[in-house]
């Protein structure tokens, strides 16, 4: 049994959910933000994933069959693209000319169910790894005790 | 009674097999959040049916090895329940594979050994 290749795409997995969930966090942790790194307002990200290709020096002798099962991988973290909510607060420092401040168009259900979402996928990657863990221990003791 | 090779053989086989597919399954689980990612199945025991006329003697029918594919019946998604329920089957699988590989090479230990221990 190939351990490593089971153990690789469960972690990949799991990479792949725990960004996801740092992201969420991240768009939550901003919901009030009104300015962003570059100076303007905080833009709502989400996480793009998909199938990665098995990149191992063995793959390229072996079957295609081997080729399928690389795990999962990011593909980019981009903006969502919403427009921001605008809020009247003419005394805020960042409002603009007519009293609105932009906050980031942040949908609280959205980050909840992506965040529970990506929590249950982790948890499911948890347990494909565990299962892994368990056949390959149980293989070392063949023979061990007739 | 079948040789020693040809049991060790074939549950070697089945054990592949069962390892195989415990890849293909953490894969699906590992894409269920991907777009477009068609779930991996691996095709084995299909060809065992195919080969099962061929199997008059302890044998493995030549040419039968498992093989990751993609889905044949034409699932779009991962479904994480059905691929949680295959997951734990299959680990149950591979252990009792095991534990007959086990229990086959200790008979054949007490063969050896003239049935003293």
């Amino acid at each position: 049994m190939d351990y490593m290749a089971a153990f690789a795409i469960s972690g990949s997995g799991m990479s792949v959910e725990k960004l996801r969930l740092d992201v969420t966090a991240l768009n939550i942790a901003n919901v009030h933000s009104t300015r962003g790194p570059e100076g303007t307002g905080y833009e709502p990200l989400q996480v793009i994933s998909g199938a990665r290709q098995a990149q191992l020096f063995r793959s390229v002798f072996a079957a295609e069959s081997l080729r399928l099962a690389g795990g999962a991988e990011v593909l980019e973290v981009r903006t969502v693209g919403v427009a921001p909510r605008l809020v009247y607060e003419p005394n805020h420092p960042d409002a603009d000319a007519a009293g609105f401040v932009a906050y980031p168009g942040i949908n609280p259900v959205n980050e909840m169910v992506t965040l529970l979402a990506a929590m249950r996928a982790y948890e499911a990657n948890v347990a494909a790894f565990n299962a892994a863990k368990t056949m390959a221990l149980k293989a070392l003791e063949l023979g061990g005790n007739g | 009674m079948f040789g020693i090779d040809s049991v060790v053989s074939f549950v070697t086989l089945a054990l592949d097999a069962a390892a195989l597919r415990q890849q293909a399954i953490a894969n699906n689980i590992a894409n269920v959040g991907s777009a477009g990612y068609v779930p991996l199945r691996v095709n084995f025991e299909e060809q065992l049916a195919f080969a099962r006329g061929d199997l008059t003697g302890a044998a493995v029918p030549a040419g039968a090895r498992p093989f990751i594919e993609t889905d044949a019946a034409g699932a779009t998604a991962v479904m994480l329940d059905v691929e949680m329920v295959k997951l734990a089957q299959n680990a149950v699988h591979y252990q009792s594979l095991l534990k007959a590989l086990d229990k086959h090479l200790s008979i054949m230990s007490a063969a050896v050994n003239e049935g003293r221990r």
